[in-house]
């Protein structure tokens, strides 16, 4: 009367192999879930009752305890619904505990006893490669993700008892070929004019560079960020895996195959804390910084954001993960993004001298809303206008995706061949050995510190970003023109007040 | 009681009366002498009959020791109170139809026997503009002219910054400062350095009494004074609403030479400046033009170089096209036909010698200004 059963549970993007067990015997007609299940959990009861009832199998009229194992943490989700199922029916002698010994079962049951889809197919898989996985239809394509020893999925629980009897054939899987850009990223040669801030987006995108663009509503930042990820090198095998983890955890996107393309996120500023860095569920679902692992995370008018939110983005810009700790568990996340933020450059939006209608204190009070440790962390800070007339008429359209996304791939190679890295993440002591600049460059650097515009933090993304300008020109040595460009290409947020430059 | 306070601080307290006006005031001091008029109120007397009853009713309420409590403040703060029978008035002010009674003064009236150049201009002010005040602040100071300014954000401080470093280098042109609120009210707050400097330098001269806030109306009076002491004034920037026009027609009230400095038609803070100019108002792009209103003679060597590396290649391109208005690198790219890139090379050599800076992404020309 008693029944185990292989299934798993999701933690974050990463799945736990759990058993179930079930223990039919004597006593009032009862149906317990133990071992600290949530409520959709606990739910299952119902469902599981309906489904079997409804593919016309048999439900005992005992007392039922069902312990979902590993009694100290806790469980969410429906994905335990077919291995209870299951294990009801191998308690009843309706299947072999032999015939299931085999097998892991990962789906939630509809009344009418079909199997449906559940969020973290691919994570909860992979914890259970070993087995011969069962799934519902619809989760096959992301279950295939996680290489499962054998994936079987089938539409209903009464053809599953059917085919585990060996009354049946296994339905046949369609193995999925790897699809190229399943989304279409839009082309670079549709912005018109905007050279400075697509030469900037060159250099983010092969440097890894985080970029803020600012300028006045209507300067096409969006349109600029949203072309981003076609200009950045396809996602190798491993962190496109990573990528289809995370995304499959959350429950977005369930559309499975393997996508090289990197991904583009882009949350509404009203966003909370918890949907930004992940947590909230008790299987704390992955946040915004883990779904943009990989690829861009593009915070539009970012001066909206609530501060507590862009300062939480602190700790994953350094380490390329974020750590999340709760009372039951801390888990670690990947959170290696390419962070791009757009903002007005001033409250009234027209910074242009002269015309600008905000007075200092308003300048003051809008540049405080950004926390100066996180502005710090921009390695490029562009301007971009309005294109004027003259831009539009003369400079048409401009490179395609394609041909700008060439030349980033070139530069980046360069990079990872000499470093392992890009250049955005070269250490302190590294950038002498890798990034060593001549003596002018370092003259020119030298005054800029002194006159104090420049930070000792400022300092080092500085050489970065020239090392990046000087891999896209395919120069081996940082002279003091990069340096140059480096410097314009990150300049004040919001204009100098009273200080003036000079002073 | 102790010994009486001197004449000046009942002047003091005549002036720190509520409900006073500029008005009121000048009427009370023509009345009699400080003391004698304090007298008057002190015991309901009718000092003058145009005065409204309401205001004598509160009048009757101040203190009597108000003359003591003014002699302290102004002792603590180190400030002068001159009136209209002082000899120590500014004689400039004496024929001015609507002259202040009482003035304060922190630091040296003498200041105001040198010819006399006022900058005036908006808060709002472009890099540009603020950095030809700087420079013409300083070269006047080196001509041995005295820059009167306000003291407000913008154009103002920065004038009086260009005498603070032409000082540095022993000019001798004095700093006179004109300012609203009260001397010991530093207002903006963060020029209390450059208020203090103006007050050992030059003078820091207000009509209000010691504790005076800012309020608004302030400001316009304050500009009345400003033009009265000035033999010329120069408008370096303004919007066509902008405070700065108002010391314009009290300048112009008075007969005093008003020199506007052109900028582009498209700017906000050059439409103030472009309008006086075709009303009539002599352009200034140079510190001669100054002179030549003030009647000095400009034949001589005063001696002011650019110092300046003098741009070669792109970079004078780049400086060329950027005279007059600021642009964006994607404009001057697109402009000059060059790549982005090596405009913002050119860019970056011009800034570093001085010859141009830029604000949120955009780019100005500057005049001439020796940095320290």
């Amino acid at each position: 009367m008693y029944a185990a059963v292989k299934t798993a549970a999701l933690l974050g993007a990463q799945g736990h192999p759990l058993v179930v067990e079930v223990h039919v015997g004597v006593g009032i007609p009862g149906f317990t879930v133990v071992g600290l299940p949530d409520e959709s959990c606990r739910e299952s009861r119902d469902r599981v009752r309906a489904a079997l009832l409804s593919s016309e199998l048999p439900w005992p009229n005992r007392r039922i305890t069902v312990n979902l194992a590993g009694a100290g943490e806790r469980k969410g989700g429906a994905a335990a619904d077919l291995a209870i199922a299951v294990a009801l029916l191998v308690a009843q002698d309706v299947l072999s505990q032999e015939s299931i010994e085999a097998h892991a079962f990962l789906a939630e049951l509809g009344l009418d006893g079909s199997l449906r889809t559940v969020a973290g197919a691919a994570p909860m898989v992979s914890a259970v490669a070993m087995h011969d996985v069962v799934v519902s239809p619809g989760n096959h394509a992301e279950a295939l993700i996680a290489s499962p020893r054998q994936l079987r999925a089938v539409d209903t629980l009464a053809h599953l008892v059917r085919c585990l009897r060996g009354d049946d054939a296994w339905p046949s899987i369609t193995q999925i070929e790897e699809q190229e850009d399943v989304c279409v990223v839009a082309d670079l040669a549709e912005v018109s004019g905007q050279a400075w801030a697509r030469n900037a987006l060159e250099v983010s995108a092969t440097g890894m560079h985080h970029l803020l663009l600012v300028g006045p509503p209507g300067a096409g930042k969006s349109m600029l960020a949203r072309r981003l990820p076609g200009i950045l090198p396809a996602l190798t095998h491993e962190d496109a895996l990573a990528s289809a983890m995370v995304f499959s955890a959350a429950g977005v996107e369930s559309a499975g195959a393997l996508r090289t393309s990197p991904p583009f996120r882009s949350p509404h500023h009203s966003a909370s804390m918890v949907a930004m860095v992940g947590g909230g569920s008790s299987y704390m679902r992955p946040g915004e910084v883990s779904l943009a692992s990989g690829g861009v995370l593009f915070l539009d008018e970012m001066g909206e954001f609530a501060p507590t939110v862009l300062d939480a983005l602190r700790q994953p810009l350094e380490e390329g993960v974020i750590r999340l700790s709760r009372a039951r568990h801390s888990l670690t996340m990947p959170a290696k993004f390419l962070l791009v933020g757009a903002s007005n450059p001033c409250p009234c939006g027209d910074i242009r001298p002269g015309m600008c209608r905000c007075t200092d204190s308003d300048h003051r009070r809008y540049q405080r809303r950004f926390s100066g440790p996180l502005i710090d962390r921009f390695d490029l800070c562009v301007h971009v206008d309005r294109p004027s007339a003259d831009a539009l008429v003369h400079a048409g359209g401009g490179e395609s995706t394609a041909l700008v996304a060439a030349r980033v791939l070139a530069a980046r190679n360069r990079a990872v061949d000499r470093q392992g890295c890009p250049n955005a993440l070269l250490l302190h002591d590294q950038l002498d050995i890798f990034a060593a600049i001549t003596t002018q460059a370092r003259a020119l650097l030298h005054a800029e510190l002194e006159k104090g515009i420049l930070t000792g933090r400022g300092y080092h993304r500085i050489r970065r970003v020239a090392r990046t300008l000087a891999d896209l020109a395919n120069d081996n040595d940082v002279d003091r023109d990069h340096v140059d460009i480096a410097l314009r290409m990150r300049s004040a947020l919001v204009r100098p007040h009273e200080a003036g430059s000079y002073r | 009681m102790t010994s009486d306070p001197p004449e000046w601080a009942y002047a003091a307290a005549l002036a720190s009366l509520p409900l006073q006006t500029h008005r009121r005031l000048r009427l009370l001091i023509t009345r009699g002498s400080p003391s004698d008029v304090w007298g008057k109120i002190l015991h309901h007397k009718i000092v003058a009959p145009s005065l409204e009853p309401h205001v004598l009713q509160a009048w009757s309420t101040a203190s009597s020791c108000l003359p003591r409590q003014m002699y302290e403040r102004c002792m603590t703060i180190e400030a002068q109170v001159v009136s209209l029978h002082d000899a120590a008035y500014p004689s400039v002010l004496r024929a001015d139809p609507d002259a202040p009674a009482v003035l304060f003064v922190r630091g040296n009236l003498d200041a105001l026997e040198q010819r006399r150049v006022a900058i005036i201009g908006t808060r709002k002010a472009t890099q540009a503009g603020r950095h030809f005040a700087a420079s013409l602040g300083q070269q006047l100071s080196t001509l041995g002219v005295a820059v009167v300014s306000g003291l407000a954000r913008g154009i103002d401080v920065h004038a009086h910054r260009g005498v603070e470093r032409a000082s540095n280098d022993g000019a001798t042109g004095k700093a006179i400062a004109v300012v609203a609120s009260g001397l010991d009210v530093v207002y903006p707050r963060e020029h209390v350095q450059l208020w203090n400097w103006v007050a050992s330098h030059g003078a820091l001269i207000s009509e209000s009494p010691p504790g005076t806030s800012p309020e608004a109306f302030r400001f316009p009076l304050r500009n009345r004074i400003l033009a009265g002491i000035s033999e010329v004034v120069v408008v370096v920037e303004s919007t066509e609403a902008g405070g700065s026009m108002i010391t314009v027609r009290e300048a112009e009230k008075r007969g005093v030479t008003v020199l506007a400095v052109p900028g582009s038609p498209t700017l906000h803070t050059s439409q103030g400046t472009n309008a006086l100019l075709r009303d009539g108002c002599a352009p200034v792009t140079h510190v001669d033009d100054v002179l030549v209103a003030l009647g000095l003679d400009t034949s001589h060597q005063h001696g002011f170089v650019d110092q300046r590396e003098t741009p070669m290649g792109l970079c004078a391109d780049v400086l060329g096209q950027l005279v007059g208005e600021p642009r964006t690198i994607d404009w001057l790219a697109i402009c000059l036909g060059e790549s982005v890139f090596a405009v913002a090379v050119a860019l970056g050599r011009l800034e570093q010698s001085g010859w141009v800076t830029q604000t949120s992404g955009w780019w100005e020309a500057l005049v001439a200004y020796s940095p320290s």
